[in-house]
């Protein structure tokens, strides 16, 4: 299975190195020796324009684990980002990140950076994963957004 | 034997009777044949159990028992010929195949009468939503929404993204083309080259899987996803790679793809079965490790019965090594100097327990008398920490201002609250300051609040030594029942050495066996008695009730020491050992009777609704007596 797992992971560097969406990055980690570690990739993600994340590009470490593709990667924002959907710890609770829920094998890295980037302007109300984000979310509109925009100011890309 | 005999006997009384009187006579014949039949059955039965365990003239049990139940015992297979019945059934009124079928039956929860009745209405959504369907892709984003129901905005990015994959796979496998053509340039005819989706691997030898919606995937990709759904979720429900697919993998394409692997094949059968036992109300799948029997049990599939009768089941299989043992067990019962290997078959057959549960609750132990919901109510009282809680509201005092939880480890009486600086007396909880100088006589006595406070203190503590009452005699025969693997071993050795020292066989040292074993069976009983005492409301049933919980204990106690104390080691003389035996051999009787009507009376107590609790459960009245703090 680990087989799998590394000449997929080699094929998504070469296809996103080939093309992938504006304004993202994606590349593996290096470990300690410098050399690179294909189960830890280490992502920026930019808010969309036109909404209160535009501008910031939020860092985000995947991790795969051996029996990826069966099992989806943890998606981890570092440092945690203040949104509903992600948990205090970091970690993005998405239905497609979700083994249990709508992970599929076929879902590509691509995809799954796409889909995160669809929900930092469109949280999920159903499942919050954080309270601080979501009661502010669900109570003060105008000053959540505000504090997005902040947000979105302070991880400006380089 | 003998009932043909006299039958025959009959027969030939019969043909001396008049021929007119043939007809009637047949009848009375017949009539009387089947209870001849009968009695004599009873009779061999009764025979059999003479000879099996000698001195113990117990009947075999039989199911009229009002604290037993009915219940059927079956094994995978029966429940897979049961599983294949249904399949049958429904592919043949729906007229598909039984692989449809299944998974048809399996989304529906193996409810057949529900699943015919919208499957009538409308077939093609029954289909879809079970998986055996690709949806009709006219309007495109009403499918992706019977997909994934549960989050809308979820289902609406998997739509968006869906689409976006689409786009992305057809790039994909453009560049591959690219690329496939660099690598190895004489593979140029890269139209009929298949690369799979999930590894990228595109070799000539690979091997194309698809279910009905045609998203290959390589058979290699198909083993991992299927092992990793099975081993890691426990999930038989395997649905298609590509994202938003929702088709599911019948069962004859796992088989196929798990071809190498017996152990994964055996686990996703098992899982089958198990989604099937779950979703019925009238089986359980036997809760001990490692065992795939079910039982059957559908006086107690109602949530409504629990209250009337306590379903205590076996599933039919014993310990790990039951039937080796077993074949030991019999051809050296008849030796009888051999004592060293009839000492190592019992030694396993005695750790063969029953596989005892019970079909109601998720107690994996025979809780009778009690009913389930008394039972769940004791154990959780006895799991959390709410004993902690009782501990500290007798131990401790509050502040009568800021409430905050004081101890007092020594000092005089003017306490002064560390957290909000309130002076009291600690003895009558009143304000320090009108105790004035004279602490020591507490004259505010009678102060209205120092009465409350105290009050409410002994009320905690009365509690929780009424609880402390049960708590320890129910831990102690709990303690007991573990400790019981001990003198099963030491019993053992006693039954050798009785074999040597005494001329008694090896079938008649058993009464030892028997003894421990009710002796186990009775502190079981037991345990769960204080759990019902401890719940049971005040009142002349409850008076009943612990007399034959004194009975019993009291019988149990006796056979316990007649067993474990220094009484054996004295009386093994050889002279004596045949009265030892008796005596054994009659409390081991005396405790089992006891049992039995500890168990009887408590069954017809519940199917009579005569208990009564002083706490509210499910199905009784309220309860009848209030015991400040004890819920």
């Amino acid at each position: 299975m680990s087989g799998i797992c590394r000449v997929r992971l080699a094929e998504e560097r070469k296809q996103w190195r080939k093309d992938h969406p504006f304004g993202f990055y994606a590349k593996p980690a290096k470990s300690a020796d410098g050399s690179m570690n294909l189960l830890e990739w280490e992502v920026g993600i930019p808010g969309k324009t036109g909404t209160p994340w535009e501008g910031g590009l939020f860092k985000l470490t995947m991790i795969f684990p051996e029996d990826y593709p069966s099992k989806p990667p943890k998606c981890k924002f570092t440092p945690p980002l203040f949104h509903p959907n992600v948990y205090p710890s970091g970690t993005v609770c998405l239905s497609i990140l979700d083994e249990e829920k709508s992970w599929k094998p076929a879902i590509t890295i691509r995809q799954i950076l796409l889909g995160i980037q669809d929900l930092l302007d469109d949280p999920n109300v159903l499942d919050p994963a954080q309270s601080d984000a979501y009661t502010m979310f669900k109570n003060d509109k105008v000053a959540y957004e505000k504090k997005i925009k902040i947000q979105a100011r302070d991880n400006i890309s380089r | 034997m003998s009932s043909d005999y006299e039958f025959s006997d009959n027969e030939g009384e019969y043909y001396d009777s008049d021929e007119m009187m043939d007809d009637y006579q047949n009848d009375d014949d017949e009539e009387m044949e089947t209870y001849e039949y009968n009695n004599n059955n009873n009779t061999n039965d009764n025979d059999y159990d003479y000879t099996n365990d000698d001195d113990f003239r117990i009947p075999t049990k039989s199911k009229s028992k009002s604290y037993q139940v009915e219940y059927t015992s079956l094994t995978q297979s029966l429940v897979e010929k049961a599983m294949k019945e249904e399949v049958d059934h429904v592919s043949g009124i729906f007229g598909v195949e039984p692989s449809t079928a299944t998974l048809l039956l399996r989304h529906s929860g193996w409810n057949k009468e529900r699943l015919i009745d919208k499957y009538m209405e409308n077939p093609t959504q029954v289909l879809v939503e079970s998986g055996c369907q690709v949806p009709e892709p006219i309007p495109s984003s009403s499918s992706s929404h019977s997909v994934d129901d549960k989050s809308g905005s979820g289902s609406r990015r998997a739509t968006r993204s869906s689409s976006k994959l689409s786009l992305l796979s057809s790039s994909i496998t453009s560049s591959n083309r690219s690329s496939s053509h660099k690598k190895i340039s004489s593979t140029s005819d890269s139209s009929t080259t298949f690369t799979c989706p999930i590894c990228y691997d595109d070799s000539p030898s690979l091997t194309a899987l698809s279910l009905t919606c045609a998203h290959s995937a390589c058979s290699g990709c198909w083993n991992a996803y299927a092992i990793s759904k099975i081993r890691d979720e426990g999930e038989h429900c395997i649905r298609c790679m590509t994202e938003g697919c929702a088709i599911v993998a019948p069962d004859e394409f796992i088989h196929s793809v798990l071809r190498d692997d017996g152990k994964d094949l055996i686990r996703f059968q098992e899982l089958v079965v198990r989604g099937f036992v779950a979703s019925n109300p009238k089986l359980k799948f036997c809760p001990y490790p490692g065992c795939t029997n079910t039982v059957s049990c559908p006086s107690a599939a109602g949530k409504s019965v629990l209250s009337t009768l306590v379903p205590i089941v076996s599933c039919g299989a014993r310990g790990i090594t039951s039937s080796a043992s077993n074949q030991n067990q019999n051809p050296s019962s008849f030796s009888t100097s051999s004592a060293l290997s009839t000492t190592t078959t019992t030694t396993t057959s005695l750790h063969n327990k029953e596989h005892i549960f019970c079909f109601g609750c998720p107690i994996e132990s025979d809780h009778r008398p009690v009913i389930c919901a008394v039972a769940r109510l004791w154990m959780k009282k006895c799991e959390d920490d709410s004993e902690t809680a009782n501990w500290i509201k007798s131990n401790t005092k509050e502040c009568s201002q800021c409430q905050s939880t004081i101890e007092k480890n020594g000092g005089c009486n003017h306490m002064t609250c560390k957290k909000c600086r309130y002076e009291f007396c600690w003895v009558c909880m009143g304000p320090w300051s009108e105790h004035g100088t004279a602490w020591y006589s507490c004259n505010r006595y009678d102060e209205k609040g120092g009465v409350e406070a105290r009050d409410a203190q002994s009320r905690s503590r009365a509690s929780l030594e009424r609880y402390l009452h049960y708590y320890n005699r129910w831990a102690n025969h709990e303690q007991s029942t573990k400790l019981s693997l001990d003198l099963y071993a030491k019993t053992e050795k006693k039954m050798s050495d009785m074999q040597i020292t005494s001329s008694l066989t090896w079938i008649e040292v058993q009464f030892m066996k028997k003894a421990v074993e009710a002796l186990e069976k009775c502190r079981e009983t037991l345990k769960w008695t204080y759990a019902m005492g401890y719940y049971l409301g005040r009142g002349n049933e409850k008076e009943l009730f612990e007399d034959n919980q004194r009975d019993l204990e009291r019988a149990v106690e006796d056979l316990a020491e007649l067993l474990e104390g220094g009484g054996v080691e004295m009386e093994k003389e050889k002279e004596n050992v045949g009265g030892l035996r008796q005596r054994i051999t009659d409390k081991t009787v005396y405790v089992q009777k006891r049992n039995e009507i500890m168990l009887e009376d408590t069954a017809i107590g519940f199917q009579d609704g005569r208990w009564k609790w002083n706490v509210g459960v499910d199905g009784f009245e309220e309860p009848i007596e209030d015991f400040g703090g004890v819920v």
